[in-house]
């Protein structure tokens, strides 16, 4: 099958590698119809989280076709139509028991890795890195799914693909992102990132009651798709706008009640901290660029919540430690525990409240991964989400 | 109350302590440290089953290549002895096993008793504070000096991480019935420094069966 593979820092490719074969009584095998890049597929692609090997295959949101299921999947049959969580979970440890599936006890069979860097180990997650499974992605043809019976929704409705697909990360992360938000009736949120998962936690904001969102970006698109939201926008590359004044002044001085980091490790910034994380990053004196966490602590209101649904790695520097202690703001974050969020969103595509297609920009094949891997990281061509369809031909 | 994994758990006369193994009178019981010619380690889990259940698992040692890695053949011998076999990279080892202290439920002790390997160990099965499963203790030994260690390290996986891996396999293949993997799948073609990754992440101990008696997928 094609495969697109992790080969090294910025060197992505699509290559000719073997099927997935069953592995394991619980596992699938799924024929993927739509796969996407993640936004998180960006620090793999810079380099930013540790133990990739060269070959690995990306990929960890996507949707398709169950293919063959081991004897120990009977709520899969071949042919059900899928969408597949990014977070693996076994179902049966006290983690999963307790509905906190991306801290399974049992998925990850480098678990070990992660004790030595992070003390425990949480889930094992498709096509990103050692340290967390080592699992193979799915911007592939095939894909073989672990606990086949515990994760993937199965589509009953014909929706199209691209209706459901982010139901596999970006809109439950979004979700969870604005649920761990606390968000009370009447709430201000500000929200830093418009990229996928910020657009769904600006929806999902609105739907759990906010009655003002602000939404913070520099790429004119996504400040776009953020209004069209209902979203007030704030153009942090703005000369004459300070993010701290322009939030202070949307919240009649008090500050917002909530706010959101959906941008992570890799932040941009304009100002004088934003070279010093560069310069930092590159002598790999710290391993993370946290200057949108930096500027949300001390955005955040009194007793706020700050949400984190964006990524990070490992070690920040002048991290305001003083300033969300002494607003006494609650820090929640961690990766999304997908499979509480799946069936209750779907249900929600299919009572039209939403439709998540709406962020697309791109539709390409697998043979233009690389191309617009870096594409995606430049921010170029107006991107705003690149879909794949697996099969597809690129035309020549 | 129940024994207490003590620093010889196979050649004295255990203390009495409170559940949980790792507590003495109240006091939180640090594990041995290493002797010359003597490694300790203490490892625990918690497991969502039954501690009768998980006894029985550890107890069917000819069951245990299914989650013990390395291991490739174990034929009991008697009611309490039974032969092992292992495979490091190209050598073999073989060695007999003792079962010198069964409480069913409970309480497993056993030591090597000639052969290639010198090892004791002791687990013990104990229900965990607050009904959230039985926790799964294991002390064991091995008699073999810090530099063999080392050396066992750098050609495969480090004696008291094997004994870590083992337990988490044990878990995952009482509460899920089979051993998470994600080996062999397909890849692009890895190239020196992932081949040397691969190495240091541990990717060359070979894969377990898991559910060898379950036939095929």
């Amino acid at each position: 099958m094609k495969a697109v593979c992790w080969m090294g820092t910025s060197d992505v490719q699509t290559l000719n590698v073997p099927d997935p074969e069953l592995l394991n009584p619980r596992d699938a095998i799924i024929k993927i119809t739509r796969t996407a890049i993640c936004g998180s597929d960006l620090h793999l692609y810079d380099g930013f989280i540790p133990t990739m090997e060269s070959g690995d295959i990306l990929g960890h949101e996507f949707m398709g076709i169950v293919e063959e299921t081991g004897k120990g999947v009977s709520n899969l049959k071949r042919g059900d139509r899928v969408v597949v969580p990014f977070t693996i979970a076994c179902g049966s440890c006290l983690f999963c028991k307790k509905k906190i599936w991306a801290a399974c006890d049992n998925s990850n069979p480098n678990a070990h890795l992660m004790e030595a860097a992070y003390g425990y180990s949480g889930s094992g997650l498709f096509g990103y890195s050692h340290m967390m499974g080592g699992y193979a992605g799915g911007q592939a043809q095939y894909v073989r799914v672990p606990f086949a019976d515990v994760g993937p929704l199965k589509i009953e409705s014909d929706l199209s693909d691209e209706k459901v697909l982010f139901l596999s990360d970006i809109f439950p992360t979004g979700y969870m992102a604005a649920e761990n938000a606390q968000i009370q009736p009447d709430d201000t949120v500000a929200i830093w990132g418009c990229g996928p998962v910020g657009q769904f936690a600006i929806a999902s904001a609105f739907m759990l009651g906010a009655a003002r969102v602000i939404a913070i970006d520099r790429l004119p698109e996504r400040l776009e798709l953020a209004r069209k939201l209902g979203a007030v926008t704030v153009d942090y590359s703005d000369e004459d706008v300070s993010v701290l004044t322009a939030v202070k002044d949307l919240t009649s001085g008090i500050g917002p009640d909530a706010c959101i980091d959906a941008v992570g490790l890799e932040a941009h910034s304009t100002d004088l901290q934003g070279i010093y994380d560069k310069v930092k990053t590159t002598v790999l004196l710290e391993t993370d660029r946290p200057g949108v966490l930096r500027q949300a602590i001390q955005a955040v209101r009194k007793s706020g919540t700050l949400s984190i649904p964006g990524v990070y790695g490992g070690m920040l520097d002048k991290v305001p430690f003083g300033a969300a202690f002494g607003k006494g703001i609650t820090l929640k974050m961690g990766q999304t525990n997908m499979h509480n969020y799946m069936k209750p969103l779907l249900d929600r595509i299919e009572k039209g409240q939403i439709d998540p297609s709406y962020i697309i920009s791109h539709r390409i094949t697998l043979d233009e991964a690389p191309e617009f891997y870096k594409i995606w990281r430049d921010k170029a061509d107006r991107v705003t989400k690149i879909v794949i369809d697996p099969w597809a031909e690129t035309a020549a | 109350m129940s024994m207490v994994l003590n620093e010889k758990p196979n050649a004295q006369e255990a203390p009495r302590v409170t559940p949980a193994g790792v507590i003495l009178n109240g006091r939180y019981l640090p594990p041995p440290q290493d002797k010359d010619g003597q490694l300790w380690i203490r490892t625990n889990a918690l497991v969502q089953s039954s501690s009768q259940e998980l006894y029985s698992l550890w107890r069917s040692v000819e069951r245990a290549p299914e989650w013990q890695e390395q291991i490739v053949s174990v034929i009991a011998t008697s009611p309490t002895t039974s032969h092992w076999v292992m495979r490091s990279g190209d050598s073999t080892i073989e060695w007999d096993s003792e079962v010198l202290a069964d409480e069913p439920g409970k309480r497993i002790a056993w030591k090597s008793v000639g052969g290639d390997s010198g090892n004791a160990g002791e687990v013990i099965f104990e229900e965990a504070p607050g009904s959230r499963g039985t926790i799964v203790t294991i002390l064991q030994e091995f008699r073999m000096g810090k530099l063999a260690g080392a050396w066992e390290t750098f050609v495969g996986r480090n004696p008291k991480q094997t004994v870590i891996e083992n337990l988490r396999h044990f878990k995952a293949l009482a509460e899920t019935g089979e051993i998470p993997r994600s080996r062999p799948q397909p890849h692009g073609d890895r190239g020196m420094s992932g081949k040397v990754k691969g190495v240091l992440y541990s990717e060359n101990i070979s894969i377990l069966p898991g559910k060898v008696s379950g036939g095929s997928l």
